[in-house]
């Protein structure tokens, strides 16, 4: 299948030190912006965006990174991923991510917001040489109605395969479809309406860095619920429950910034623009 | 026919040595929160767990294993062993999940000349599989000719019964609560393998937050008498 709504792809590699593009491309409704180094540290970060302002009905995108040896990049996004009605066809992203060794990734995009009736699916697959770094987050929001009434969305579904060495070592898979699932209750949310989960496959985890994680994570002052946990591969998987977007940022940017400390010697900077 | 089936009941026993009687999953989580403390939030929960977790693990995955071995495709097998092995975030769940599926390889082993077995424990030595009751399970009830919704109703009948005995010693309930318990949820079961035979390879893995993150937090669950 050819007929996507938008292609990005974005090639990147450590020229003295400093992380470059080697090639970018990018076609239809995604866009990167120009890249910002952020600090002197050689790493660099790039804006995606969305130019139409959300995902419609049937769209489709596909995204692809590559990083080379010993190049290290932070994505992120412009506004949170908006997910419009979609009567006819499901929206669909897919991005692949390709880390050879040495190199560092991280995939830090703004909150989901699914709105009445929309169906979204993601799936983000990463293949990545052993010694690379690669750490995500993902934020679901209970979604906009213009009743007001929380999650009024059809189906959020999103799944990660991450691959170390050709051999799969992660597999996430959340489906969330609140007319089939009681979905704020007990088992679910909770309770709670707001779902944060970061993700990294690191050869630098170790059982202290997940102690002091959790630590870390408790600080957090308003209601919430957090679970940490080692992966089969060396990595560790956060998920935290919550109120709202702000509550599981903050506990999210905590955990960052410690691990950013920790691994890349530098304290990352405010990635928002609101 | 029936002798099979009378076979593969002894796998089904809650007081098979394969110490998932240890394990609770997260329930002791929900049980020292408060949030299930009788008959019917455990009740509640139970329901969760098979139809949001287990169905989309444990249960597809005994469907795809059966087919698998029907068709001779056995690297599907270790492709499924993997794949249930890493889609277990939390820690304490995927290694006694692990623990588990070795012991009853194990024993089974020691019960049954299946060739399927030998070969399981063989993947493992090599460490190309982990070890997965389910798939133990399976290859044990497709070796004994049992029919593959059978195989997966009981296989899940067998998980959840431990769950029963396990809540009937942690929350606590009565013996008799139990067995309530366990009659009035034999129509779930049903429920669950007949969603199992309409699920596709694109549902597989699919986990309930809530339930996974009750998982993650037992770890950190200072007095306990569950391993998970």
């Amino acid at each position: 299948m050819t007929n996507w709504t938008g292609t990005l792809s974005l090639d990147l590699e450590n020229r003295k030190g400093k992380t470059v593009a080697k090639r970018v491309y990018f076609q239809g409704a995604l866009k990167v912006m120009r890249p910002i180094y952020l600090d002197d540290s050689g790493q660099v970060c790039y804006y995606l965006l969305n130019p139409g302002g959300g995902y419609l009905d049937g769209d489709r995108y596909k995204m692809e990174f590559t990083a080379d040896e010993g190049s290290k990049v932070t994505l992120t996004t412009q506004s949170a991923t908006k997910v419009y009605k979609t009567p006819k066809s499901h929206a669909y992203q897919v991005t692949t991510i390709h880390l050879k060794k040495d190199s560092y990734l991280e995939y830090l995009p703004d909150p989901l917001i699914a709105y009445e009736n929309a169906h979204y699916k993601q799936k983000n697959i990463v293949y990545m040489d052993r010694g690379a770094t690669f750490l995500s987050t993902d934020i679901l929001t209970p979604g906009w109605s213009p009743s007001g009434g929380k999650f009024s969305y059809d189906t959020i579904q999103l799944v990660t395969e991450i691959y170390v060495d050709g051999q799969l070592g992660v597999f996430d898979h959340i489906k969330l479809v609140p007319k089939q699932q009681s979905v704020s209750g007990l088992g679910f949310m909770e309770g709670y309406t707001h779902l944060g989960s970061m993700l990294v496959v690191s050869e630098y985890t170790n059982n202290a860095l997940i102690d002091e994680l959790y630590e870390v994570i408790q600080l957090e002052q308003s209601e919430f619920k957090a679970g940490i946990s080692k992966l089969a591969v060396s990595g560790f998987s956060i998920r935290i429950l919550a109120n709202s977007t702000q509550v599981i940022e903050r506990i999210l940017n905590n955990c960052h910034k410690l691990i950013s400390e920790k691994w890349l010697n530098r304290t990352p900077n405010s990635l928002r623009k609101y | 026919m029936t002798n099979n089936i009378l076979s593969l009941f002894q796998l089904c026993d809650s007081n098979l040595p394969t110490g998932a009687f240890s394990h609770s999953f997260g329930l002791e989580s929900y049980i020292q929160e408060d949030k299930v403390h009788d008959q019917e939030t455990f009740f509640q929960w139970l329901k969760v767990y098979l139809h949001e977790q287990l169905v989309y693990t444990d249960g597809l995955a005994s469907r795809f294993v059966y087919e698998a071995l029907t068709e001779g495709n056995i690297l599907e097998i270790w492709h499924l062993d993997r794949l249930l092995t890493v889609q277990n975030l939390p820690r304490e769940t995927r290694e006694g999940t692990q623990m588990i599926g070795d012991r009853m390889l194990k024993l089974t082993e020691s019960l049954y000349e299946l060739p399927i077995l030998s070969q399981y424990r063989a993947e493992i030595k090599k460490k190309n599989a982990f070890g997965h009751p389910a798939i133990v399970f399976t290859m044990v009830a497709h070796g004994l000719g049992v029919e593959k919704q059978d195989t997966i109703r009981y296989h899940l009948y067998s998980s959840i019964s431990s769950q029963i005995q396990n809540a009937v010693r942690a929350i606590p309930l009565g013996q008799t609560a139990g067995q309530k318990i366990s009659h009035n949820f034999i129509p779930e079961l049903n429920v669950a393998v007949d969603k199992i035979l309409q699920l596709s390879k694109d549902d597989f893995g699919i986990v309930s937050p809530g339930i996974e993150l009750s998982q993650m937090q037992h770890e950190r669950v200072n007095i306990r008498i569950f391993m998970s």
